[in-house]
């Protein structure tokens, strides 16, 4: 049965492979090989020679990292308690709350960095109430910096950690933890030794989801960063649509889908090693 | 969590309700600007009108991308959900030759910059004859929304225990009879998450969209134009009107589940 | 002398000249163009194309956005489907060296009298728009880039595109330099004053809702902006002395057939009537090329646009060609110059 199976594994691929191939792949080809390639000398690899000579748009790079690595770590801890809390609600309650993780996705990415400002700014929201209890004199600068873009980020993609999450808690079975409960386990224990595990593989998931996202981020940064945040799709905008150098836009694209598949690589053999005990 | 401190529950319970009010600040801000009279986005509203709606509905083209983007995201999050769907489980269950290299394909839409994507799939949809086709964009937002899938639909189906699945063979069941009665059900949530993600994906898309989409508009286009080029209130009526279409049919989908008193089985 | 009269009775019979037209060339019943959309797409259609349609018959189908990404990629990629492509100044000379566009038929195109720099080899000027200075209502009102940069004298927050192109020539006039002798641009001496202010500068700006947004928030007092964005508007204080006036171009797409060609220089020369620049100035709050255009305006709104006489003097024309050669070095400049804010 299970051999059967096996040999039938490719058929489940094939039909996404070939749309891949033809739509995706082909024409990625030949974006990426541009860096490699010059219309008089042939195979090149001045481009991405000239990255190492001029170290600045590595440097914006690193900064994207930096900055995806951060957001993605205020969405964990913001969002696992979040989907942890949401699987003891109740019935409405949990179904008023999975409401309230869907519906900022449909407003727009725009819109939402829009409201930031409004709620954010120095005389934003918070800023106003800080003042007005007294907190502060000063408004805080919560826009036009890291702590800005960190903000924005987390909040377009908290919902893409939590569903997965909480769709992951939810099948865990109450019976586990009762019975790990009724041999003197401390909720403590059953938490780290039981729940917390069963959850890893979703966690994992969305965690490398949500950096992903975040290094492709575009709008929210230029905005909510006030300009003083380098990301590299600004850079490879400006690359591709001003300066215009496709060929360095294509090798800079090149190396973050390296690093992004060695990361991804690194995750499918943690995850297979946690599949197979 | 069974037999935790009354402590930690608050505490768990403060950080998942300041989780839920961090996701829905903009909201609550949104909606209360969609009804101002101001000319462009203040708050809070200097007064209340519903102007930014007649300009809405006044404006075909306004509804007009509407309907672009909805039928657009549909067939697109359909198209992602099915094609990711059956290769996450090929990918999980099955074992082949290169398996690795396909998943790490299929993840790439996600890891290229999307304005590369753009130029890559302006130019392959060009060869074909589609750029600018309603056909082209739905392809390219299939495309896109893949890894979405593929990442919440693969760490469910490695969760789901085969041995289940191998009963029910074992029991004689066909494989759609195991797929619909069986694996499905148990997948419900991420599913639906994994659909969810996708249709946001392609409703939110406008990168690619602006490059590849010819004279179709979509929402996130033609606000991606207001924003860089005029600040206008309107945009908040559309976020406004899609928020409540949302509520509306979360209400109708909760109340036809407790009627048939199964909110507990589906679990979402 | 016979022949002649015979020649041009016929010419005036309206089937011949058709017939006449299309030997000469199969002119395009309908043609494509990619402009940059919003407002301004907006004022070319009631500005251009509805009285072309009304003259003509000839149909304009407008996509948007533009970028010179995808010119390249249109080119790239075979198509003939669209004739015109809107570019900015400097986009235009970059599309210019890299072949993308066609040069442009003047004489077919046979336009009213326009502006000199508006008239280019490669691109026809349809609109002019100013980079400004610009301040919150109430403030100390600056008169010059020195003052504008001086922070000490002038305090506030500043908000300065987030474009070299835009932003540095403006730095290095506060050192002093005029006008006239900006170009070749003193890169160096601009960064090092945007470095002395840059702890007032709050937000350096990508897309130009921003900066008067900003500025009803009252996040920052002092911007550099598109003049289009403040004008008209009682909250703002503005002046046009030593901005920087620019011209968005459009461009004949390469290898278009000869057909579009004549049915987008028919528009070209639409656009280049002072009567028709004024109603799209209506629309929107850039003018067209036309010396002839103050007239036709309304005299109270002569000073919100760029090629009024009041403002086209006071201001300096950005220099596309000195960008175009040293825009990618600058940009790397202006990067590292970013990572150290």
């Amino acid at each position: 049965m299970s051999s059967a199976r096996q040999s039938t594994g490719f058929a489940f691929i094939a039909p996404l492979l070939v749309l891949m191939l033809v739509a995706f792949n082909a024409p990625i080809a030949y974006m990426l090989g541009l860096a490699f390639w010059d219309k008089a000398h042939g195979f090149t690899l001045e481009h991405y020679a000239g990255l190492l000579e001029a170290p600045v748009y590595l440097r914006v790079l690193g900064n994207t990292m930096r900055i995806a690595l951060v957001a993605t770590l205020a969405n964990i801890v913001i969002g696992y308690p979040l989907a942890h809390w949401m699987r003891g609600l109740q019935n409405r309650a949990r179904l008023v709350a999975i409401a309230l993780v869907v519906l900022p996705f449909w407003v727009s990415i725009l819109v939402r960095t829009y409201a930031w400002i409004v709620v954010l700014g120095n005389g934003g929201l918070v800023n106003r109430a800080l003042q007005w209890l007294g907190l502060t004199d000063q408004p805080v600068q919560f826009l036009y910096n890291e702590l800005g873009v960190t903000i924005g980020m987390a909040n377009v993609l908290l919902p893409f950690l939590v569903l997965p999450l909480f769709a992951a808690m939810i099948r865990i079975d109450d019976r586990l933890l009762q019975a790990a409960a009724s041999l003197g386990a401390p909720p403590r224990t059953i938490f780290w030794k039981v729940y917390f595990p069963l959850t890893v593989p979703a966690l994992a998931a969305g965690t490398l989801l949500v950096f992903m996202l975040c290094l492709g981020f575009y709008v929210t940064p230029a905005i909510l960063g006030g300009g003083r945040v380098p990301m590299v799709s600004n850079l490879l905008d400006t690359l591709i649509n001003q300066i215009p150098r496709w060929e360095q836009a294509s090798a800079i694209s090149t190396i973050l889908l390296i690093v992004a598949l060695v990361i991804f690589a690194a995750y499918r053999r943690l995850d297979r090693k946690a599949s197979a005990t | 969590m069974i037999g935790a401190s009354p402590w930690s529950r608050r505490l768990l319970a403060a950080s998942g309700i300041f989780g839920l009010v961090f996701l829905a600040v903009p909201i609550l801000i949104v909606i209360p600007m969609s009804f101002s009279s101001a000319r462009a986005l203040t708050f809070p509203p200097p007064g209340l009108s519903l102007r930014w709606y007649a300009a809405l509905f006044g404006d075909s083209r306004w509804m007009e991308a509407m309907a672009t983007s909805a039928i657009l995201a549909v067939l697109a999050s359909i198209a992602a959900l099915l094609l990711g769907g059956l290769a996450a489980y090929g990918l999980r269950r099955g074992s082949f030759r290169g398996r690795d290299g396909a998943e790490g394909n299929f993840m790439a839409p996600l890891i290229i910059p999307t304005i590369i994507v753009s130029i890559a799939l302006y130019l392959g949809l060009a060869r074909v004859g589609l750029l600018g086709s309603f056909l082209g964009l739905v392809v390219a937002h299939t495309v896109l929304n893949v890894p979405l899938v593929l990442m919440v639909m693969g760490v469910a189906i490695r969760e789901f225990d085969p041995r289940i699945e191998q009963v029910a063979w074992s029991l004689g069941a066909s494989w759609s009879h195991t797929m619909t009665r069986v694996v499905l059900p148990n997948l419900a949530p991420s599913v639906f998450a994994a659909w969810i993600f996708a249709f946001i994906g392609s409703f939110d898309e406008v990168i690619v969209t602006s490059f590849i989409a010819g004279r179709y508009q979509t929402v996130p286009k033609k606000m991606f134009n207001e924003l860089i080029l005029e600040v206008n209130p309107t945009i908040t009526a559309v976020a406004t009107l899609l928020i409540g279409l949302t509520v509306l049919a979360l209400a109708a989908v909760a109340a036809i589940l407790a009627r048939a008193g199964k909110l507990k089985q589906t679990l979402v | 002398m016979k022949r002649r009269t015979f020649v041009k009775g016929a010419a005036s019979l309206p089937a011949f000249s058709a017939l006449a037209g299309a030997a000469a060339y199969a002119q395009s019943k309908e043609i494509r163009m990619i402009e940059s959309g919003g407002k301004s797409g907006d004022s070319i259609e009631v500005g251009y194309i509805e009285p072309l349609t009304k003259k003509t018959g000839i149909k304009v189908i407008r996509e948007s956005p533009s970028s010179l990404g995808k010119l390249r990629a249109l080119v790239e990629s075979g198509q003939t489907s669209t004739v015109m492509f809107e570019l900015g100044s400097g986009v235009m000379v970059q599309a210019r060296k890299l072949g993308l566009i066609e040069k442009v038929d003047w004489d077919a195109v046979a336009p009213a009298a326009m502006f000199p720099e508006a008239k280019n080899e490669y691109g026809f000027g349809y609109q002019y728009f100013s980079t400004i200075m610009a301040w919150r209502a109430g403030q100390k009102e600056p008169k010059t880039w020195a003052e504008f940069f001086d922070t000490k004298a002038f305090p506030g927050k500043r908000c300065v595109p987030d474009y070299p192109h835009y932003c540095l020539p403006f730095a290095v006039m506060a050192t002093g330099v005029p006008a006239d002798k900006l170009y070749p641009l003193d890169v160096d001496a601009g960064f090092k004053k945007l470095g002395e202010v840059k702890r007032d500068i709050s937000v350096w700006w990508k897309a130009g809702a921003q900066p008067p947004q900003l500025l009803k928030d009252n996040e920052v007092q002092y911007v550099i902006c598109w003049s289009g964005r403040v004008v008209g508007d009682p909250a703002f204080g503005m002046n046009f002395a030593g901005g920087m006036a620019d011209l968005s171009y459009f461009g004949i797409v390469k290898n278009s057939t000869p057909g579009d060609k004549a049915a987008a220089y028919k528009l070209m020369h639409e656009m280049s009537l002072p009567e028709n620049q004024a109603k799209a100035a209506e629309v929107i709050s850039y003018t067209g090329p036309s010396p002839e255009l103050d007239p036709l305006l309304p005299k109270d709104r002569l000073w919100q646009f760029p090629t009024s006489k009041q403002n086209k003097a006071v201001q300096w024309f950005q220099n596309a060609e000195w960008w175009a050669d040293n825009g990618e070095a600058v940009n790397k400049k202006w990067e590292a110059f970013k990572l150290n804010l």
